[in-house]
């Protein structure tokens, strides 16, 4: 189909699907967002953020660009003007098919198909379809309810079901209309999964557009670290009851094969996924991306930033190890303390500089305060505040991270600009930065060490060595700036981008 | 009557024949209501005054302008009785214990002055003697409020207070007008008035007494967004649709007479139905009975089932028991008005001939007895719906029983004596059965309305 030839004008080039972050929320991700709308002056592009509730987000935190055609804002979660509560009744059809789409957000392996989305797309949210008021009121969704309780949570706890049950299922309906009523547009980006990436399906069915899905985390699988740490979902004890976790792993369960479905068939429905490393590419196939329309287009740095801060760095490693990063448990901060007090017991010369901000989580900083006392640190180990990592770089001998969890982090590309090695435990997408991705990559040489998380001894044996006067200190760091140069250049990703719009676009118009 | 059942439980626990008794008894005088009460107190006084009034037509004066009073003040009193009583166990579910009187205080004072309003207002019109006018005034607002005592200290369990109050209270009054010298028909106002007053002011010291408050008044009650005015027009129509039958036969030249000013009588309806009116104490006993002990405690654990995390198999269980209840309690109020009802035919005869009224009255006095006894029922299966919260269908099933009972009743008057009493017991029959079928059906889809249709 070629719209360009119908002669409707097009609102916008492409339609960004938001879900939490840009422009509402400051951030790795909205950051991005911003530059890639910068960085494409030559199209057109419509936000449209999804929030749960109103009272979660303030203003928005960006200054539009001018190639933003419009943005609309949507709340999910927020309560709608409650219609009184009325008994109506529903066609059978309509019923059967709600039920089996239902059926798939309980039972998550299959995403939906296109028959079932093109049913929610003509007959869901519709004042003579099944709209929001049949869903909560008719006695027929009442009957899809129980059903559903008796093939998924028969024995549980039934109040809970159902609150679950209709607080999971009511934004679909926004979701919906929202899709309906989009402006035209030429494709589809979203930058997630979950109800952007759901929204994202519906459109391109809807509008017959393609669809570009962009992740820079596994929405899913955070969705699950949040649901596994989520107090909210209440326990309740019952003595009879001889699994007390029970109606509480239900509530849980419920909403985990939902986001599942939604992240299922936002991968069925993208034309293009797209994550920031290998490690998250291949978890998209686990989750039912289709191998073959995944790619891995990393996130760069501006390099430029960085050029004066290579001019000075040192000829010989000065004898300081600095963490660039949030003193928080995820962060693994103790881990570094650690590895620093086991290398100055061989060589007291040695610092460790952490650098970031401490008021994050309080308990945990005066937790690490505690531990460089109580291991002596005080004169080996400072904690800098918030730095400026490109005057700070020049000063350092190595870069440390000890994360038990990251994605693909910057700071690390920011410490190899500066022609600085690094150290970094095996998460994410930390091994392919320092040693390579692709053989071609690989052939650049490595700019530092892996090691695996929690273990301090390997840290301090890495900085050992890379402070060791036979290691060639600055050969590894060049061999990092010539990694960012080539691949991980803000330029480099745009490029992909473009490339991947331009694609799309042309291949459906 | 939120907490009726828990004192007859409690009394039931004690497992004795005399505990059945006490409970039987104490659910008697509570469900059949203060005004069965009244009528044999006011019977008594129409006795002991036969031979000490004279013209013997005072005595009738008198008890027409009492039965007014009593219409008047349960219809208008009607309107707050299930509407307080609603706002004060919310009030009690909300733990806010402190705020109960004051908002019976205000209810008092809405009631006072509406009553006031509307008696002045009567009195415009009725030419009596003035100091009667003000006799009639202040018994209107003082039986009304009576009333709205009774049925608050019913909710909070206060039985025998209730019981024994009223008890002297009516002693007070046949004595009164007994010893006191004759003063005619002002004389026995003053008398009746008097007595109720004594009463209402006795159980309103109780409430002072008893109850924690911080402020005298509160009109809280009132507020649309927590009161259920559904609940105020069932209580108003429900009393309206029981005497309008009587209404119609007092206003109807052919079959009333003028008694006193504009107050009217009949002289063939108001005997039978008023002496019928004493045969629902046995029912009203076992419906209050049944309802509140084993009904009200199966409602309960129903709502509890739903509300604290059952499965839904337990709560279709918990719900199969409270149908159960249900149908026992409605099936044993059916039994034993059913066996009152045809002792009462048998004797029917012989009961006219004790109290030496005309046996002209014998045909009407049985229509009349098998039309209280389906308002037995009627008001059972109304208590049900009220437990499920069903305040629609209550209103509409009020209504439709109220407009049969008044158009039906008209027709009886058209269509000759052998018809009179056949209005009023047909719109109970028919409202009973409509009843039934609501029920059924309500029951029938209780989860989903439950849960479905509920207000979040």
């Amino acid at each position: 189909m070629n719209y360009r030839s119908i002669g409707v004008p097009h609102q916008s080039d492409v339609s960004l699907m938001l879900e939490g972050t840009y422009p509402y929320v400051r951030g790795g991700v909205s950051s991005w967002v911003h530059q890639l709308i910068q960085g494409m002056p030559h199209l057109t592009f419509y936000l449209v953020f999804i929030g749960g509730t109103r009272d979660a987000f303030g203003d928005a935190h960006y200054e539009l660009p001018s190639n933003v055609t419009g943005i609309e804002t949507h709340y999910i979660m927020e309560p709608e003007a409650s219609a009184k509560p009325r008994a109506r009744k529903v066609g059978q059809k309509a019923i059967s098919q709600w039920f089996n789409v239902l059926s798939h957000f309980f039972d998550s392996n299959q995403p939906l198909s296109e028959e079932e989305v093109d049913y929610l797309l003509t007959d869901v949210a519709k004042r003579h379809g099944f709209d929001r008021k049949d869903f909560l009121f008719s006695e027929e969704s009442w009957q899809v309810l129980i059903d559903l309780y008796d093939l998924y949570a028969h024995n549980q706890s039934f109040i809970d079901f159902f609150w679950t049950f209709r607080n999971i299922y009511s934004p679909l309906f926004r979701l919906i209309e929202i899709a309906r009523k989009l402006p035209k547009t030429r494709a589809v980006h979203s930058v997630s999964t979950g109800f952007a990436g759901f929204l994202g399906a519906l459109t391109k069915h809807h509008q017959k557009v393609p669809y570009l899905l962009s992740e820079h985390g596994i929405y899913t699988k955070e969705r699950k670290i949040d649901l596994s740490q989520a107090e909210w979902i209440k326990e309740r004890h019952n003595i009879l009851d001889n699994s007390i976790h029970r109606s509480h792993e239900q509530t849980r369960l419920m909403w985990i094969t939902f986001f599942e479905q939604l992240g299922r068939t936002s991968y069925a429905f993208a034309d293009k996924i797209t994550a920031l490393y290998e490690g998250n590419r291949q978890r998209q196939v686990t989750d039912g991306a289709p191998a073959e329309r995944t790619q891995v287009i990393v996130n760069g740095i501006k390099l430029s930033r960085f050029d004066q801060s290579y001019q000075q760095r040192p000829e010989a490693p000065p004898k300081i190890a600095a963490l660039v990063g949030r003193v928080v448990p995820i962060k693994d901060i103790k881990t570094f303390i650690r590895a620093i007090a086991v290398c100055a017991s061989s060589d007291s010369e040695i610092q460790g500089w952490i650098a970031g901000p401490t008021e994050e989580d309080e308990d945990y900083f005066h937790e690490c305060e505690m531990l460089v006392r109580s291991l002596n640190m005080e004169h080996n180990i400072q904690f800098l505040g918030m730095k400026n990592v490109a005057e700070l770089f020049p000063q350092i001998g190595v870069c440390v991270l000890s994360s038990i969890s990251e994605a693909q982090p910057l700071v690390l590309l920011e410490a190899m600009a500066c022609g600085i090695p690094c150290i970094a435990t095996n998460v994410g997408a930390s091994a392919e930065i320092i040693h390579g991705m692709t053989d071609e990559d690989r052939e650049l040489g490595s700019c530092g060490w892996i090691t695996n998380i929690a273990s301090p001894d390997k840290i301090a044996g890495a900085i050992t060595e890379c402070f060791h006067p036979d290691t060639p200190w600055q050969t590894l760091g060049d061999n990092g700036r010539a990694r960012v140069i080539k691949y991980y250049q803000e330029e480099t990703m745009f490029e992909h981008f473009r490339q991947g719009y331009e694609e799309l676009i042309s291949w459906q118009g | 009557m939120a907490g009726i059942g828990f004192e007859l439980r409690k009394i039931l626990k004690k497992n004795t024949l005399f505990s059945y008794l006490e409970a039987y008894g104490l659910a008697a005088v509570i469900g059949s209501g203060p005004w069965a009460l009244s009528i044999i107190a006011l019977l008594l006084i129409g006795i002991v005054s036969i031979g000490r009034i004279f013209p013997t037509d005072l005595i009738i004066q008198f008890l027409v302008m009492v039965t007014y009073l009593m219409a008047a003040s349960l219809i208008l009193s009607g309107f707050f009785q299930l509407m307080l009583t609603r706002f004060i166990s919310d009030l009690i579910f909300q733990q806010r214990a402190n705020d109960i009187v004051p908002n019976l205080v205000g209810c008092m004072l809405v009631m006072s002055s509406l009553t006031f309003t509307a008696g002045f207002g009567i009195s415009l019109i009725t030419e009596l003697e003035q100091s009667i006018e003000i006799t009639m005034i202040s018994g209107l607002v003082v039986l009304s409020n009576l009333w709205i005592i009774i049925v608050f200290l019913s909710g909070m369990k206060q039985y025998y207070k209730i019981i024994f109050t009223l008890a002297a209270g009516y002693t007070i009054m046949v004595g009164g007008s007994l010893l006191f010298p004759t003063n005619g028909l002002l004389g026995l106002l003053q008398i009746f008035v008097g007595s109720q007053a004594l009463i209402t002011f006795t159980l309103l010291i109780f409430v002072f007494r008893e109850f924690k408050f911080q402020r005298l008044v509160m009109f809280e009650f009132l507020d649309r967004k927590k009161a259920f005015y559904s609940l105020a027009f069932c209580g108003l129509f429900y009393n309206l649709g029981v005497w309008v039958d009587k209404f119609v036969f007092w206003f109807y030249p052919d079959v009333s007479f003028n008694v006193i000013s504009i107050f009217r009588a009949s002289y063939i309806y108001d005997l039978p139905i008023f002496i019928a009116y004493l045969a629902i104490i046995p029912g009203m006993a076992v419906f209050l009975l049944h309802m509140e002990t084993d009904f009200a405690e199966s409602n309960e654990k129903f709502y509890d089932a739903v509300r604290t995390g059952s499965s839904l198999d337990d709560i279709y269980l918990y719900k199969d028991k409270m149908v159960m209840d249900a149908r026992n309690s409605l099936y044993q109020i059916f039994k034993v008005q059913g066996i009152t009802l045809a002792l009462l035919l048998l004797w029917s005869e012989r009961i006219l001939q004790l109290l030496g009224i005309d046996l002209a009255y014998l045909h009407l006095l049985y229509v009349d007895l098998v039309g209280v006894s389906l308002q037995v029922l009627l008001m059972a299966l109304l208590n049900v719906l009220f437990y499920l919260d069903k305040r629609y269908i209550s209103l509409f099933l009020i209504t439709l029983m109220m407009a049969l009972n008044f158009g039906l009743s008209w027709l009886s008057v058209q269509l000759g004596p052998q018809f009179y009493g056949y209005g009023f017991a047909i719109a109970m029959l028919v409202s009973t059965l409509i009843g039934i079928a609501f029920l059924n059906r309500k029951f029938a889809r209780l989860e989903y309305e439950t849960f479905m249709l509920q207000r979040s």
